[in-house]
């Protein structure tokens, strides 16, 4: 047989799928003309991208279709809910709200040919999920002024102007849950503690909080590195009990942090474990480890749970629960509610001074110095380079509860935090 | 002590779930030359019908009718897509890139479908675990083992003993001296591909099953790391698979074990032992572990 004279076929073949696909690409790039162009409108009010006579518009970009796909249907609907009721009310500024809604399957690429082609004409976006994509998107938004609430909570996204972390950042959490520990869990000077984490923004994030805290309590911290599709930490468990970890945390998502549970109660390492907020999902509840993530399991987050007594959560859950009947209520609902009213109230200061130009609506943002929605603790926006809020809630799985988790402690601020803050400069 | 041989356990469970994903890639390429990239969809297949069907037909029935309907799947692949035009072996290759589109628009529809769940098959094990004086195994890891050794004296047996066995081998070594001696080379490939199909569905159980949370989007993905097993272990043979496959198993739990120690090495280590070892073993043996004979004669 001669193979020879067949070979140049293989590169014909490759070249032609190299040009279809450059093809493909270049129609995906369409671009867009700039939005209606700035200018007072008959009512006095300044205007600019995304903002009419009659409608304010807002943008999200979202994962409907991707690893994050629950949490994003969350946040969309219940920002939906929050224009549906704002515009039953008479909307903003006598404009009503439209929200503008592309999903990226987190996807990186995706996600800037969306921004692309939505950007021209919104005034904020008040859904932005993936750390990855912020991290694409950050210049863009940064030059077109466009105020973005990231659903990411890596420290690196502070210091931008127009990009509102909301509530505390990863190693505020992990702070906090180290500060947890040695309060309610009994851990000692010169113990140990586990830290599974995520490579990339979070995890570093979280690891910078843990190393921190742990050292001012006298505390050793074992770090284990993992990435999102480990989800089996038999490896890391063993890792763990051999470093004789008195408790550990995790910086990851919530297949790794039922894994991590799970194994480590049936190898009889039960300790406590705590997890940031993004580590949990309600989902859990239903799995294998449900009950050891009972027993051993606790979140921090800066956000109280679904099922809190707070009279406004309760008010927003029993509408969400009415308006989407069957869809669960976990805390991207809250979350993403809580970003809709904030960003609300930020379009209400905007108009009273007169404009709704994109660079104006960020100002209005950073001049709110006690921002509470009644969901949670106030937050204040107008240090750029410091998070919103320090204050964090330490709840607890339990299955029977609205959004699987309760409360275990109130809002509070770790001590140390301050000092940390102003260590990092 | 007891850390290095709980590892290697963990390593050797590992390995052997791995090994069942590997032996589809064997046996695949065996039959018809092809590197099946999208066995890792059709790993996610048949781990979502078990999962959507374990309620309404037990774990066994569902599995059951998960290894069919994914054996046929792929069955059907291999008849519909890949083999259309002449019967050429040298055309494998565009059949290896037919195979990446394939899987993109299979995990594109069940990740859509699964979404953001985490979901349970339904296994008999639940979180059980079996102690072995300091160390404990979970039971769905024993029971890999248990099936990988099956499955891989079994593929053995069938490869040497039937008729269609002899027939692969023939076609393996010879297509076109095999098609002239009367072996139906469609049909050889065919089965082969159907059998790698279950197993696939085989597999998906023990990857979701207790030290994992359950079935994800990105379950799938993890077929990927049976791909270096597959190949360090020659590409050709079945003891080759399960001996590559658990080289990497416990390449992966040493390494994740011994984390803090390896840090010199850098961040992220993990990710590239694997194939760290895959380049190691072809550095010395450059047909993999067990290469098929005919590749080494000259």
């Amino acid at each position: 047989m001669n193979v020879t004279h067949h070979r140049h076929r293989i590169p014909k073949a490759a070249l032609a799928a190299a040009l279809s696909a450059l093809l493909i690409a270049g129609t995906g790039c369409s671009s867009k003309a700039d939005g209606d162009g700035a200018g007072d409108s008959a009512d006095g009010v300044k205007g600019g991208p995304g903002v009419t006579e009659k409608s304010i518009r807002l943008g999200a970009l979202t994962d409907l279709t991707g690893p994050y796909a629950t949490l994003g249907k969350s946040i969309v609907q219940a920002q939906q809910m929050w224009a549906d009721e704002t515009n039953a009310q008479g909307g903003i500024c006598d404009r009503k709200i439209e929200i503008v809604v592309k999903d990226h399957g987190y996807d990186v690429q995706k996600a800037v040919t969306a921004y692309a082609d939505i950007s021209p004409d919104v005034v904020a976006l008040p859904q932005v999920i993936g750390s990855p994509v912020v991290a694409a998107l950050l210049d863009d938004i940064e030059r077109d002024e466009v105020l973005t609430f990231p659903q990411a909570w890596a420290a690196s996204l502070l210091g931008k102007d127009p990009v509102q972390v909301l509530g505390t950042t990863y190693d505020i959490d992990m702070i906090a849950a180290v500060d947890y520990l040695t309060r309610a869990k009994g851990l000692k000077k010169g113990d140990t503690i586990g830290h599974v984490y995520f490579e990339g923004d979070y995890g570093a994030n979280a690891l910078e909080g843990s190393k921190w805290a742990a050292q001012r309590a006298g505390l050793k911290v074992a770090g284990q590195e993992i990435k999102a599709t480990d989800t089996d930490l038999s490896a890391q468990v063993s890792a763990l009990r051999k470093a004789g970890v008195k408790a550990v945390l995790i910086s990851a998502g919530p297949a790794q942090t039922a894994s991590l549970v799970g194994v480590a109660a049936s190898r009889g390492l039960r300790v406590p474990v705590v997890s940031s907020a993004p580590g949990y999902a309600p989902q859990l509840m239903k799995t294998p480890a449900a009950a050891a993530l009972e027993a051993m399991l606790n979140v921090v987050s800066a956000a109280p749970a679904v099922s809190s007594d707070l009279p406004g959560v309760k008010r927003m859950v029993a509408a969400y629960q009415k308006k989407y009947p069957g869809s669960p209520v976990d805390s991207g609902v809250l979350s993403g509610y809580n970003a809709a009213q904030l960003l609300g109230a930020d379009l209400k200061k905007a108009c009273e001074k007169g404009s709704l130009a994109r660079e104006d609506v960020v100002k209005a943002h950073r001049s709110q110095k006690n921002a509470d929605t009644g969901l949670g603790t106030p937050q204040d926006f107008t240090d750029v380079s410091r998070p919103a809020s320090v204050s964090t809630y330490v709840l607890k799985p339990d299955g029977k509860a609205v959004g699987g988790l309760v409360g275990v402690e109130d809002a509070h601020s770790a001590p140390g935090v301050e000092e940390y803050l102003s260590s990092n400069g | 002590m007891t850390g290095f041989l709980d590892n290697v356990l963990t390593g050797l469970a590992l390995g052997a779930v791995y090994a069942l994903v590997a032996l589809g890639f064997v046996t695949i390429f065996k039959a018809s030359g092809v590197l099946n990239f999208a066995h890792g969809s059709l790993l996610l297949l048949g781990g979502y019908l078990t999962a959507i069907l374990h309620d309404d037909l037990g774990f066994a029935g569902a599995l059951a009718v998960a290894v069919l309907v994914t054996a046929a799947v792929a069955g059907a692949m291999d008849r519909l897509l890949l083999q259309r035009g002449e019967q050429d072996p040298r055309t494998a290759h565009v059949q290896t890139i037919v195979t990446i589109g394939v899987d993109i628009v299979l995990v594109t529809d069940l990740a859509r479908r699964i979404g953001g769940d985490l979901l349970s098959l339904g296994d008999p094990w639940g979180d059980a675990v079996t102690s072995l004086g300091p160390l404990t195994v979970a039971d769905s890891r024993l029971a890999a083992i248990a099936v990988s050794a099956l499955a891989i004296a079994a593929a053995f047996a069938l490869f040497r003993f039937t008729p269609w066995g002899l027939s692969l081998r023939a076609a393996a070594e010879d297509a076109e001296a095999a098609a002239l001696m009367g072996v139906r080379l469609t049909r050889i490939r065919t089965v082969a591909w159907c059998l790698a199909g279950g197993l696939a569905a085989l597999a998906a159980v023990f990857l979701a099953a207790f030290p994992a949370p359950g079935l994800e989007r990105t379950t799938g993905q993890i077929a990927l790391k049976a791909f270096p097993a597959a190949i360090l272990g020659g590409m050709a043979s079945p003891a080759g698979a399960l001996a590559g496959s658990l080289l990497i198993g416990l390449t992966e739990a040493l390494v994740a074990g011994y984390q803090t120690e390896l840090h010199v090495l850098g961040e992220g280590f993990g990710d590239v032992a694997p194939y760290a070892v895959m380049v190691l073993v072809l550095l010395v043996r450059p047909t993999g572990l067990f290469a098929a004979k005919g590749a080494t004669r000259v």
